[in-house]
């Protein structure tokens, strides 16, 4: 992944302060940088048959979803191919316990790949927790669309 | 009074470039008793005209949370400016607790200017402190959070933070399709971006001497944590490791942090030596072990854990790593941050489906509610302990919104632009 970083200076002020006479220094100038990473997010380009979903605060995967990752086994190992799997969350609850569980989603339907016969070593996991939602709302309707792991294949 | 608006209004549009979103206190409730303060505009006496005026700046200081009730000069008998110009009874007549007075001239050098204040007691009739602030000419706004500080403290007796930031994340907009770190004074003002990137940013985090922000960002296609100068480019990846890189925060000492690790195949707490650049694991559990805090004496670390089956809030003892269970009402209690007491901690808790910001004591176990919003998160504490920011929704939008701990006092911090998630309190710098 390629890196550029484009820096650009703005002043930011930081104080130092003492009780009755205070004196305010403007030697600390904060300093802006952005990462233009490439390969920008998005689930499209990916198929029904690549998305699994899960129930609120659950990693496991029912049935169906066990079809659709013993056909997708099927596609990966006759085309030899890698796949990346990428778990994500609703909304609810808090960011930073959601990155784990979106972690146990991804991890779970890597290890149901690797069970259906696709060599471990060409299986990667990620987690984006609730930081890419699918589609945006706070509803049920959305929230079931975004609690989803996505397997993203490549040659 | 009014004619300012015009003025104000323009130079904010100007000195803010649009990729930056700004948030602004907006305040609803008070106390019913607050502390009557006039606050009398100060003469000015250098050439250039003044773009913001500072007892505005100070008024709307004292009224954020609550806490004071500040006597417009349109109701003032007199507009004195020095101390023989002072008649108690006129203060006194409008009920005024207390009066401050003041001048502002030109500092020795160019740049600087000097805020000579006084702050009178109208009931006791007597000086209660006389002070100066000098800082440069062109941040009047951020002199006057720095009287706004002086005032606070001399009355209230603890600090004041008007002159602290907030930290918080913008996510991706109609406006800018990019996650931004931002930061920006607590009245919004003054917002920049530290960094931007297409990819996510997360869990943002000040070091414990204002000089650097960690935080963590999925721009190398997974987590990794960065810790950024505020002063200049550098900019760190920490030592990558397999899996989730999450979570900083730092000791209080400044030399270690607390964060998450995948690596042994679950999320566990570790500390990270920035001196030696590496690991060790402090937690260790089948289940989800995250959202680290270091308390106050640096002692303990709280952390969410679901090896109860639900997440709950338990703190480890750094040195023993002995674990204890802090929160047991509820079936979702997570992401706690010690207060700066370390007796009280507050956290995310969830009941009947709602996601609030509660506290806890920890020797009592008493569990408070405090917001009564809803999908509430990521809380953060002032520094001075008195006032918790945390993310809230209003409609599908992310919001800032804000609760003085004794409940009394609550607002929000809409964005003009963008939307902000992730809010963490810079520290009190000395």
């Amino acid at each position: 992944m390629k890196i550029t970083h484009k820096t650009f200076l703005t002043f930011l002020v930081i104080f130092l302060a003492s009780c009755s006479s205070v004196s305010m220094d403007r030697t600390n100038d904060a300093t802006a940088i952005s990462a233009s990473a490439s390969g920008a997010y998005s689930d499209s380009g990916l198929t029904s048959q690549n998305i699994l979903y899960f129930a609120y605060d659950k990693s496991d995967v029912n049935s169906e979803g066990r079809a659709k990752i013993r056909s997708l086994a099927k596609v990966i190992k006759d085309n030899d191919l890698s796949v990346r799997v990428e778990g994500h969350c609703d909304e609810r609850g808090t960011r930073e316990y959601n990155l784990a569980l979106g972690e146990q989603r991804a991890k779970t339907v890597a290890e149901l790949l690797i069970i259906n016969g696709v060599p471990s070593a060409k299986v990667s996991t990620v987690s984006y927790g609730e930081e890419k939602p699918a589609v945006s709302g706070s509803n049920e309707n959305s929230w079931s669309k975004n609690r989803r792991a996505l397997v993203k294949t490549f040659k | 009074m009014k004619p300012k608006n015009f003025i104000l209004i323009p130079l904010i549009l100007i000195f803010l470039p649009s990729l930056y979103s700004q948030l602004r206190i907006e305040i609803k409730g008070g106390l019913d008793d607050p502390i009557s303060i006039a606050v009398v505009p100060m003469q000015w006496s250098l050439q250039s005209k003044q773009d913001v005026f500072i007892h505005q700046i100070i008024r709307k200081d004292l009224e954020s949370f609550g806490e004071f009730d500040v006597i417009p000069p349109k109701n003032m008998l007199s507009l004195p400016t020095t101390r023989e110009e002072v008649f108690y009874k006129d203060w006194r007549l409008l009920g005024s607790d207390y009066l401050v007075i003041g001048n502002i001239i030109q500092s020795d050098n160019e740049i600087d200017l000097k805020v000579s204040f006084t702050i009178f007691d109208v009931t006791r009739e007597r000086v209660i402190h006389r002070g100066t602030v000098i800082g440069p000419k062109d941040s009047l706004r951020r002199v006057g959070h720095k009287v706004s500080d002086v005032i606070y403290e001399k009355i209230q007796g603890i600090p004041g933070i008007f002159s602290t930031q907030i930290a918080y994340i913008d996510k991706p907009s109609a406006f800018d399709p990019n996650y931004n770190l931002m930061i920006s004074d607590i009245d919004g003002y003054e917002s920049l971006s530290l960094f931007s990137s297409p990819q996510p940013l997360m869990s943002p985090s000040w070091s414990p001497d204002k000089e650097n922000i960690a935080y963590v960002s999925f721009e190398e296609g997974t987590s990794r944590i960065f810790i950024q100068k505020l002063s200049d480019a550098e900019r760190i990846g920490i030592k990558l490791e397999e899996g989730i890189n999450s979570s900083p925060n730092w000791s209080p000492n400044g030399n270690k942090l607390s964060a998450v690790l995948s690596k042994t195949g679950n999320p566990d707490v570790f500390t990270y030596d920035l001196e030696s650049s590496s690991w060790s694991q402090l937690t260790k559990h089948f289940g989800i072990d995250t959202e680290p805090d270091w308390s106050p004496n640096s002692r303990k670390i709280l952390f969410t854990s679901n090896r109860s089956g639900t997440p709950q809030i338990y703190e480890v003892n750094v040195r023993t790593k002995r674990i204890k269970r802090i929160t047991f009402e509820g079936t979702y209690n997570a992401r706690g941050r010690y207060l700066p007491d370390g007796e009280n901690i507050v956290f995310v808790h969830r009941t009947q489906g709602i996601f609030h910001i509660a506290t806890q004591n920890l020797k009592t176990g008493k569990l408070r509610i405090l917001t009564d919003t809803s999908l509430d998160e990521s809380p953060t504490v002032s520094p001075n302990g008195n006032v918790i920011i945390y993310a809230t929704k209003n409609g599908d939008k992310d919001i800032l919104a804000g609760i003085t701990l004794d409940g009394k006092t609550k607002f929000i911090m809409p964005s003009m632009k963008g939307e902000a998630r992730e809010p963490s309190w810079s520290p009190l710098i000395d």
